[in-house]
């Protein structure tokens, strides 16, 4: 264990410090002599973004759920504290025993977004945990990652042990059972790399070697290890109903980001938005039934109190049992003043009479994604949205008494040109005219309409993972045009820091060459890069230059359609033929199907589940 | 309207809970013990709830309060139980009762008794009683910044006579000590317990460690509020 006494004499002098303590409601403290295994679920952020995560909650009780395993929980220590651990010699401890990181058998790290790389690093160094696997002995933490992320292992490779790609509710128990007959036989790190290749889902980038060609696309993929897999194909849960979720979640002290319960309503999403890597490898759509949810509600408000239910999913009006659900969630809880929120809702998707309850409880602000300003572009995207779609609910909206929308769009789009960008204008302004354009006697409160504007990063396994990102000036001339045209003082705009998509577009197209940039930027002092007033972009850049890497061929580079990808060799289920199809149907702006119409044949029914998708009528 | 107090604990790792965090949290126990808490109306309800002082971070306390309105009138052991059944341990009901009182937690706690623990490599305990001695009598001044109400850093002048109403330090063994002491709460506000900490620490006095824990807040009689 840490020393308390001297982390107690600086815990004041930090911002939060409940951040760095534990011992919250719910958090699993276990005897450390009757566990075999100890693993450190790290997520590379502050504590109030790692604990609105509802993955973290699953991983956590699933693993604790298990007798000789206990999960612990660590964050990355913001700046302050930092530096209080590093003049004090105060290494990074798990939140619940206290003791630090490496005294444990698994740092596991959630991989949600590319700019939290260079904390996975810091935490580590925290950890006094070498940062490559190649400089970690056999008595050192097996550090390893999975989440959304891991679909582009690479350029992680010289830092993390192993990956899980995928759903991991079933294979993290299977790899502990692994861990502990390998530890029995006397432990030997390579030994467990390999059994451990054998299962469905995990990579070992060192049992693989990347040969490149001189222009610096990649020739070839080698494996070295004859335990290793040619091909990684995702683990998925087959019944989301009967996998394992948590009967309660750790309910933090301080206002975390999101600070309620969560019910996962389904995973996967039928609507096939082309922009979206979340809707190609989270496929297919499965769906839990009613009476789970309604069960998982109860146990996890009566284990926490909290005041607000999310029912999230990736769309979730597009719930078969939406209505149903969400009234039997209202009656139980309208006296104790339960309220419900739905992110995630499509347009043409809103039910407004259950979202007309749901604001008997508690008013909120109306989220819409309509993506893109004109028609062409949203059929770029295969939003399937079309103008009356966006406008009719709106106006439903306001008549019920709205009067704060919030609308969210990308720019740089693929094909997108001036008159795209400002079709976002003409929306915005369109919205402004459906709430004035009412009888005098109808018009209530005042209209604010938000719009912000994200800028595109292409994703991998999507049908624009071959596509060239805008450039950095791209961005800010399509930002500062909207910010030019949108004179209304009842509609505010805002955009994303383009450097920083510029940087996220890099890393989630890169390859295994950005290891090392990664370590060497993180030298300089880059972490917390996902957070604006952090995010150094010179310090990059420095760092790009100085190790003759060229940041514009990840970002700023059209692929050919028969380049291997640095990803290729991972399966997520939907074909490489599916997202060509795609993409050339993209760059035709011809629209494809909600797949509960028509199944599009991205490969999935095939080859993960083999047979029609669940929740999924194939005409 | 019932109404109860509560007399409550805050020690261990729930001092770096921030009064705000404390009182959503207390909010959430009473969810999770299913008591019938009322509510205010509006677009937003709250729980009906009302507090005392907020505690300094990094201070323990066994002398914490609180009020809920309930919808009717409940077994106030079956209501303890219940709500301790659902705290941690750091956090337990020590006391409670049905209260008529009108006055707010806040106006009738006039003073705050503290046990603060200290741990120190050498220290002469007499030598710390003459300086207490002259903060009750002569007083000891120093500076607090502040912010006013322009954003503007202030300073203003405290003395610690106008707010120490007794205070006194006792060995507990070769290198430790408990300093037992009660600030006065006004309407002007009262001492901190860093900032007295901080004038032992700058007279001289080497501390390795310390713990604070708020043994109680009296009403103008010198009373438990409860």
């Amino acid at each position: 264990m840490i020393d308390m006494k001297k982390l107690d004499r600086q815990l004041l002098k930090v911002e939060k410090p409940a951040r760095y303590v534990g011992s919250e409601l719910n958090s699993v403290v276990k005897n450390k002599e009757d566990v075999d295994i100890r693993f450190a679920f790290a997520f590379p952020d502050v504590y109030e973004v790692g604990m609105s995560h509802t993955g973290m909650q699953i991983i956590y009780g699933l693993l604790n759920s298990i007798d000789n395993v206990w999960c612990e929980r660590v964050f990355t220590p913001w700046t302050d504290m930092e530096k209080i651990m590093r003049d004090n010699n105060i290494p990074l401890y798990g939140l619940e025993s206290k003791d630090e990181l490496m005294d444990f058998d698994f740092v596991g790290f959630t991989l949600q977004y590319e700019m939290s790389y260079s904390n996975i690093l810091n935490m580590l160094d925290l950890a006094n945990i070498p940062i490559r696997t190649k400089d970690r002995g056999n008595d050192m933490p097996l550090v390893i990652a999975g989440g959304p992320c891991a679909y582009n292992p690479e350029p992680l490779y010289d830092i993390i042990d192993l990956f899980t790609i995928g759903e991991s509710e079933e294979m993290l128990p299977e790899l502990m059972k692994i861990y502990k007959e390998e530890k029995a036989k006397g432990w030997n790190k390579k030994s467990f790399l390999e059994q451990a290749a054998k299962l469905d889902g995990i990579y070992v980038p060192e049992f693989y070697d990347v040969i490149y060609n001189e222009d610096g696309t990649i020739k070839e993929r080698k494996v070295l290890n004859e335990n290793a897999k040619e091909t990684i194909t995702k683990t998925i849960i087959k019944d989301l109903d009967k996998s394992y979720y948590p009967d309660k979640s750790i309910l933090p002290y301080i206002d975390v980001v999101h600070d309620r319960v969560v019910l996962e309503l389904f995973r996967g999403c039928t609507r096939g938005c082309r922009f979206c890597q979340a809707g190609m490898v989270y496929r297919p759509v499965r769906e839990k039934t009613v009476n789970t949810l309604y069960n998982q509600a109860e146990s996890l408000i009566s284990s926490t109190g909290h005041d607000e239910i999310s029912l999230t999913s990736l769309s979730s009006g597009d719930y078969s049992c939406l209505p149903d659900l969400a009234v039997k969630l209202l009656d139980k809880y309208e006296e104790q003043k339960v309220s419900l929120s739905l992110p995630s809702l499509r347009l043409d998707s809103m039910t407004f009479d259950i979202i007309e309850r749901i604001q008997e409880v508690r008013k909120s602000g109306l989220t819409f994604a309509p993506e893109a300003g004109t028609q062409r572009m949203r059929d770029v995207i295969n939003k399937n949205l079309t103008e009356e779609q966006i406008l009719g609910p709106v106006e439903t909206a306001f008549n019920l008494g709205w009067s704060t929308v919030k609308l969210y769009f990308m720019i740089g789009l693929p094909g997108e040109t001036m008159e795209d960008v400002l079709g976002i204008k003409e929306l915005a302004y369109k919205i402004k005219d459906k709430f004035f354009q009412r009888p005098k006697e109808n018009i209530k409160g005042n209209l604010k309409v938000n719009v912000s504007a994200s800028c595109f990063v292409p994703k991998p396994f999507t049908p624009f993972q071959w596509v060239k990102q805008d450039s950095i000036e791209e961005f800010f001339d399509k930002a500062k045009s909207l910010q030019r045209e949108i004179k209304d003082n009842k509609i505010s705009f805002s955009y994303h820091e383009p450097k920083l998509s510029y940087l996220e577009s890099v890393f989630a197209r890169g390859d295994r060459r950005l290891s090392n940039v990664l370590i060497k930027a993180w030298e300089k002092g880059c972490r917390f890069d996902g957070w604006y007033d952090m995010f150094d972009f010179n310090k990059w850049m420095e760092t790009f230059e100085e190790l003759n890497v060229d940041p514009n061929f990840y970002a700023s580079r059209e692929r050919e359609i028969d380049e291997v990808l640095p990803w290729d060799f991972i399966d997520c289920g939907v074909t490489k033929e599916f997202l060509v199809r795609e993409y050339k149907k993209a760059m035709e702006a011809t629209t494809t199907p909600d797949c509960r119409q028509v199944c599009s044949n991205c490969g999935v029914n095939t080859k993960l589940i083999g047979g029609a998708c669940p929740h999924v009528q194939n005409n | 309207m019932c109404k109860i107090i509560s007399k409550y604990s805050k020690t261990g790792n729930l001092k770096y809970i921030s009064h705000l965090d404390v009182l959503r949290f207390i909010q959430r126990a009473v969810k999770r013990a299913n008591i019938r808490a009322k509510y205010s109306e509006g677009f937003n309800p709250h729980m009906k709830t009302a507090f005392g002082f907020p505690l300094s971070l990094g201070n323990e306390s066994i002398g914490e309060y609180f009020e809920l309105e309930v919808h009717e009138k409940i077994d106030i052991c079956d209501f303890i139980k219940n709500m301790n059944s659902v705290l941690p341990k750091e956090m337990q009901i020590l006391k409670a009762e049905y209260t008529e009182e009108t006055e707010s937690i806040m106006s009738r706690c006039a003073f705050v008794e503290y046990l603060i623990n200290i741990e120190f490599d050498v220290l002469d305990i007499d030598e710390l009683n003459e300086f207490f001695e002259e903060m009750l009598s002569t007083g000891v001044i120093y500076k607090r910044k502040k912010k006013n109400k322009k954003n503007k850093m202030v300073e203003k002048e405290i003395n610690t006579r106008d707010y120490i109403k007794y205070l006194k330090a006792k060995n507990t063994s070769d290198n430790k000590a408990c300093i037992e002491v009660v600030f006065l709460t006004t309407e002007t506000g009262s001492m901190k317990t860093d900032e007295f900490m901080k004038l032992i620490e700058d007279k001289g006095f080497n501390i390795t460690y310390f713990t604070m824990m708020k043994m109680e807040s009296l009403d103008k009689n010198m009373k438990p509020i409860l």
